[in-house]
């Protein structure tokens, strides 16, 4: 017999921790590769989508006039690059077609072929050929032409402006995949620490094995290669199997990711093909070596002297310590990232340590001996599941913490886009078109009873600050500031804020610029319009997620008259009163042809989906990290619980039933699950915390709201709860076979006493 | 003469793509038999050239293009290479003289590609445009002449004979832009292919219009990577159509025009296909008519290749005494658009001297 198959001989003797290990890895390498492949793909569609819309400037004329096929002529003859894209609202149907040519974008270099767009079938979900959408019998049909950046100098009567077709996300795309990637570090984390641990107790179940092999002469280096050896073996036998269960994992999940894009963008733009599988098998081969020769790594005395001179605890509080003050003040994400990760780590360590304690304490006071044993294997417990408890905890903390944030998420983004699309349209001002008529207009023909609401939307550039201090922003300005604008919520807000800012006595800013400037409502500013300064107080702070620009909110009348308008919009509910009847009106008062009109409902309805979608994702990413570690937890229990039988047995010789035995084995499970589940709660708020109004705002400049949810919380600790019994369970069948008595006192395995 | 591979290419992708199931004739269906045709007309010996309307378009017909290259020299003395290339692809068989569709329904009866490509020094500037007709995105007329696509354009000049060739990619003073624009000088007649202008493609009749100006004088610049470059050359231009171009089988083309410093002229392509290949030719001898040269009296032989693509040819004419060794210039000369292809100039070594161009399509995948 060799050394090696010496070695593996113990898998033989018991199969099931082998099987316990390997099952473990492939269930990590699954779920590591899952998120991974999925992080990747996110990233990859939303870089694409981007993209697409990115390429997304209108050529408009300066007339106002509408396009025609001449104008595009006309351009394209010149060397300008641009497609004609044409929107029709079809007849009798809801949806609109876009009519695009295929063989104009050519010139935007995407690469694809002639028969489709972006890659999409010309098939009318939603692009068309654009003589087939020409050809359809129309309610609504408008054309466009989309014009690709740096295309050239445009002729004296055109501009370009920007065109949308969906709200822009670029920037919760780059939220979601911070997330995501944070999360996949997370998992990685926890990962390590349950493989860490179950490879910890078998190795120590095998230190007799180990000593014989000593006193046969092998020495120990060549026992630890050939451990080495042992784990790349196992690794490759779990890993292949677990990286493709990670792919089938990822593209189950993927097609929830892929209707987000397809929701998002009118177009197919999540590509799941292609072996992503390099990048797993190297992590999670480096992860299994790492957590399991780190004591290796390690020189044996430094390792004694850390043990010996620093305690865990102290440890573990530092840690915390400077993790959360790293948190306070990280200048960056990447100095946030670490703080985090050393706050995990002392709270990780934190655990054990403070359970244990509490063991102790508890078995002196006690003087009451089953209670006092029952302390004192409640220490064992947590001492010697540590590893997996701290998973646990942390796989409950991050679930806590996601679903606060999916949560936050969603109910703040539902209730910003109902604010923010608040009218059900979205009516251009022409260029050269006299707004003020239009707004006399609608005041005199949509009475109150009609149930109509609009208001007058003026953009254009200000200044804020002084001097060489002052600095560019977007201002925002309605006349007049109506209901569609002040139910919406603030962040801060001085006394009957919108009041004061129809009344033109201060102005409101959006979060970033808040933030940027240190500026909080009832702070005074000086503001720069048009060359003229006034000092005016901040009556509110809005949120506006999803773009980087500082906004000043104000009622129109505050504008200087010779202020440049570059953009002029109305927003309009109409009522009963219509909104065919409203654009007449109003095209016929400019005398235009046509006008450009958005339908707000639709824009929500999609952003909605969206985020429905992508937070359906992340939940069900966490669960599985979650499903993860209670696995662990109770395969550990199991294993670990059954090498404490002989001292549960003993309890049964000092004439204890074996139900009342199976009662404190219940009790015990019960408690160290829930343990787990309680310290995690802090720590998934602190997690929440970090997300929320940390991360985000380093990296984006807007924070978000931050709630708890105690539901959920309840809803965790009954998780445990079930794990507890579910460890309980399975220790019931083992009461009932025969144990032996520990022979030698580890330090790792069950025999403490 | 030669686009004719890559204009079927863009009508299976057009008809497959753009106008739905009925449509969907594939490769093979373009050439199995006359009632393929949907109703475009089919050149045949005895059809005949007519000028200058042969110039113009031919809508009763499904392809056609206007094709030049030039071998040019830069003041320096360096050999510069060039092409532009309009095909007009129809998916609709419409008579010269009918009524075209309004341009607010973005009629899609053809479509037009334009490729334009310049080798300098070893490289390859390469773009193509594509655009569907009667809108005034793209087109051609006979008289003046002009063939436009977007912003590149052919036109006659205001003197007899002088035409002008414009074409600029990407914007000016950036890294992107390349240009050239050029002056041309017909000094011959049209050259008539074939049997009076009837260029047959196969052994079973399958054919196409085809003839050329051979005599072109070009002088003018052209600028790459921000360096204007003046040139002066000599070009060939081709004027070819037809609906049944290619037979069902055929696997590629090699196609050559090739300026002799002797004053001659010499043209010849090669259909291959499985279990050997349809050849044929013109030889245009410096003052005389036109030679067509028939399947059997010329033999071209590929020789050694970069990337699967053979760069050396061996080129026999024995009745005019013409043995020449044709070479490509170091470099990759693949056309890489929407059907890669290989084009480059050649020089001619062996009995006769000169210069000329090679179009290579159907090795790559």
């Amino acid at each position: 017999m060799t050394t090696f198959t010496a070695l593996l001989s113990h898998y033989r003797r018991h199969p099931w921790q082998g099987a316990a290990l390997a099952l473990l890895m492939l269930l990590a390498t699954t779920l590591w590769t899952g998120i991974h492949h999925l992080t990747s793909e996110a990233r990859a569609s939303l870089g694409q989508s981007e993209r697409a819309v990115e390429a997304r400037h209108q050529v408009q004329r300066i007339d106002g006039a509408v396009l025609t096929v001449e104008d595009f002529v006309s351009l394209r003859r010149q060397g300008l690059c641009l497609m004609p894209w044409l929107e029709v609202l079809p007849e009798g149907e809801s949806r609109r077609v876009i009519g695009v040519d295929p063989l104009a974008a050519l010139c935007f270099q995407r690469q694809g072929d002639v028969a489709s767009f972006d890659g999409q079938p010309l098939r009318g979900d939603p692009f068309l050929d654009i003589a087939d959408a020409a050809a359809l019998p129309a309610r609504q049909s408008q054309l466009f032409l989309i014009v690709a950046p740096n295309t050239g100098v445009l002729p004296e009567a055109y501009r370009i402006t920007s065109f949308s077709l969906a709200p822009d996300t670029g920037q919760l795309g780059d939220s979601f995949l911070l997330n995501l990637d944070a999360l996949s570090v997370l998992v990685l984390l926890i990962t390590g620490l349950l493989l860490r641990s179950v490879y910890l107790l078998s190795l120590s179940q095998r230190r007799d094995s180990f000593a014989l092999l000593n006193r046969f002469g092998v020495p120990v280096r060549r026992v630890r290669w050939h451990l080495v050896a042992e784990l790349v073996c196992l690794a490759l036998l779990t890993l292949i199997p677990g990286i493709l269960l990670g792919q089938l994992l990822a593209n189950g999940l993927a097609g929830g990711f892929a209707s987000v894009m397809e929701g998002l963008f009118d177009s197919r733009q999540f590509a799941t093909s292609g072996n992503n599988w390099l990048v797993p098998t190297v992590v999670m081969m480096a992860l299994l070596l790492l957590v399991c020769a780190a004591d290796w790594l390690i020189p044996d005395k430094l390792r004694k002297a850390s043990v010996f001179v620093i305690r865990s605890g102290l440890l573990a509080l530092l840690f915390i310590v400077v993790g959360t003050g790293g948190v306070w003040l990280a200048p960056n994400l990447l100095w946030l990232f670490v703080s985090v990760a050393l706050g995990l780590a002392g709270a990780g360590l934190l655990m054990p340590w403070c359970l244990s304690a509490l063991s102790s304490r508890m078995s002196r006071a006690s003087h009451q001996p089953l209670r006092r044993w029952w302390w004192a294997e409640f220490g064992v417990l947590c001492r010697r599941l540590a590893l997996p408890l701290v998973a646990l905890q942390l796989a409950l903390a991050m679930v806590l913490a996601v679903q606060a944030l999916v949560t936050t998420f969603e109910a703040t983004f539902d209730h910003w886009l109902g604010q923010r699309l608040s009218a059900d349209y979205y009516l251009e001002v022409p260029t050269g078109a006299d707004a003020e008529i239009a707004a006399h207009w609608l005041t005199q023909n949509l009475p109150a009873t009609s149930g109509a609401r609009w208001h007058r939307v003026l953009r254009g550039q200000g200044r804020i600050g002084l001097d060489s201090q002052s600095r560019s922003v977007d201002v925002f300005a309605l006349a007049p500031v109506g209901s569609l604008v002040t139910e919406w919520d603030l962040i801060e807000q001085t006394e009957q804020p919108w009041q004061q800012l129809a009344a033109g006595h201060g102005v409101m800013l959006n979060e970033q610029l808040a933030y940027r400037q240190g500026l909080a409502a009832g702070d005074q500013i000086q503001l720069e319009l048009a060359g003229q300064s006034m000092s005016v107080p901040v009556l509110g702070i809005y949120p506006d997620y999803g773009r980087p620009a500082g906004e000043v909110l104000m009622a129109g009348d505050l504008l200087p008259d010779d202020f440049s308008v570059a953009f002029e919009s109305f927003s309009i509910s109409p009522g009963s009163v219509g909104i065919e009847t409203i654009t007449e009106a109003l095209a016929g008062i400019w005398q235009q042809p046509a006008l450009t009109l958005r339908d707000n409902r639709s824009i929500r309805d999609l952003a909605n989906r969206v985020f429905d979608q992508t937070f359906m994702l992340t939940r069900a990413m966490t669960l599985l990290t979650l499903a993860l570690a209670a696995v662990a937890l109770l395969l550990m229990g199991w294993v670990f619980l059954a090498t404490r039988l002989w001292y549960f047995r003993l309890l049964e010789v000092w004439g204890l039933e074996r139900a009342a035995i199976f009662l404190r084995l219940l009790t015990l499970a019960l408690a160290v699950s829930l343990s787990a589940a309680v310290l995690a709660l802090p720590v998934g708020v602190g997690l929440t915390w970090v997300l929320v109004q940390r991360i985000n705002p380093l990296a984006f400049g807007w924070s978000l709201p931050m709630e708890l949810y105690p539901g959920f919380w309840l809803e965790l600790l009954a998780l445990a709860l079930v794990i507890g019994v579910c460890i309980a369970l399975l220790m019931r069948r083992q009461l009932g076979r025969p144990a032996v008595r520990p022979s030698v006192t580890g330090t790792v395995t069950g025999e403490e006493r | 003469m030669r686009p004719g591979w890559l204009a079927v290419w863009l009508c299976v992708w057009l008809t497959a793509g753009c106008s739905g199931p009925e449509h969907e004739a594939g490769f093979a269906g373009l050439a199995d038999n006359v009632q393929a045709l949907d109703g475009f007309e089919q050149p045949a010996p005895g059809d005949l050239l007519v000028f200058p309307d042969d110039f113009g378009p031919h809508p009763a017909h499904r392809i056609e293009w206007w094709y030049l290259t030039a071998n040019l020299q830069t003041e320096a003395g360096e050999p510069l290479g060039l092409q532009w290339t309009q095909f007009r692809q129809s998916i609709e068989p419409r008579a010269l003289d009918a009524e075209r569709p309004e341009p607010s329904t973005w009629p899609l009866q053809a479509a037009w590609m334009a490729h334009a490509a310049v080798s300098y020094q070893g490289q390859h500037w390469f773009q193509e445009r594509l655009a569907r007709g009667d809108l005034g995105q793209a087109g051609a007329v006979a008289e003046p002449f002009k063939v436009w696509l977007d912003h590149w354009q052919m036109n006659a000049s205001d003197r007899p004979d002088h035409w002008q060739l414009a074409v600029s990619q990407g914007q000016p003073g950036k890294d992107n832009h390349w240009a050239f624009d050029l002056a041309l000088n017909n000094q011959g007649q049209p050259v008539a292919h074939g049997d009076n202008g009837f260029s047959a493609k196969s052994g079973s009749g399958e054919g196409s219009m085809y003839f050329s100006l051979v005599n072109l004088e070009v002088t003018g610049t052209v600028t790459l990577a921000g360096e204007q470059l003046k040139v002066h050359g000599k070009a060939w231009f081709d004027r070819e159509w037809s609906s049944q171009f290619l037979k069902a089988g055929q696997q590629g083309w090699d196609w050559f025009a090739l300026h002799l410093d002797s004053g001659d002229k010499l043209m010849v392509f090669r259909l291959r296909e499985e279990g050997g290949h349809y050849q044929s030719g013109t030889w245009i001898p410096r003052s005389g008519a036109p030679v067509a040269l028939a399947p059997d009296q010329l033999r071209l032989e590929p020789g050694d290749g970069s990337g699967g693509v053979p760069t050396r040819w061996r080129l026999q004419v024995p009745a005019q005494g013409v043995d020449l060794e044709l070479v490509a210039p170091e470099g990759d000369y693949t056309n890489d658009g929407l059907f890669p292809y290989w084009e480059s100039p050649v020089s001619v070594l062996g009995s006769h001297s000169g210069v000329g161009y090679m179009e290579l399509t159907g090795y790559g995948d």
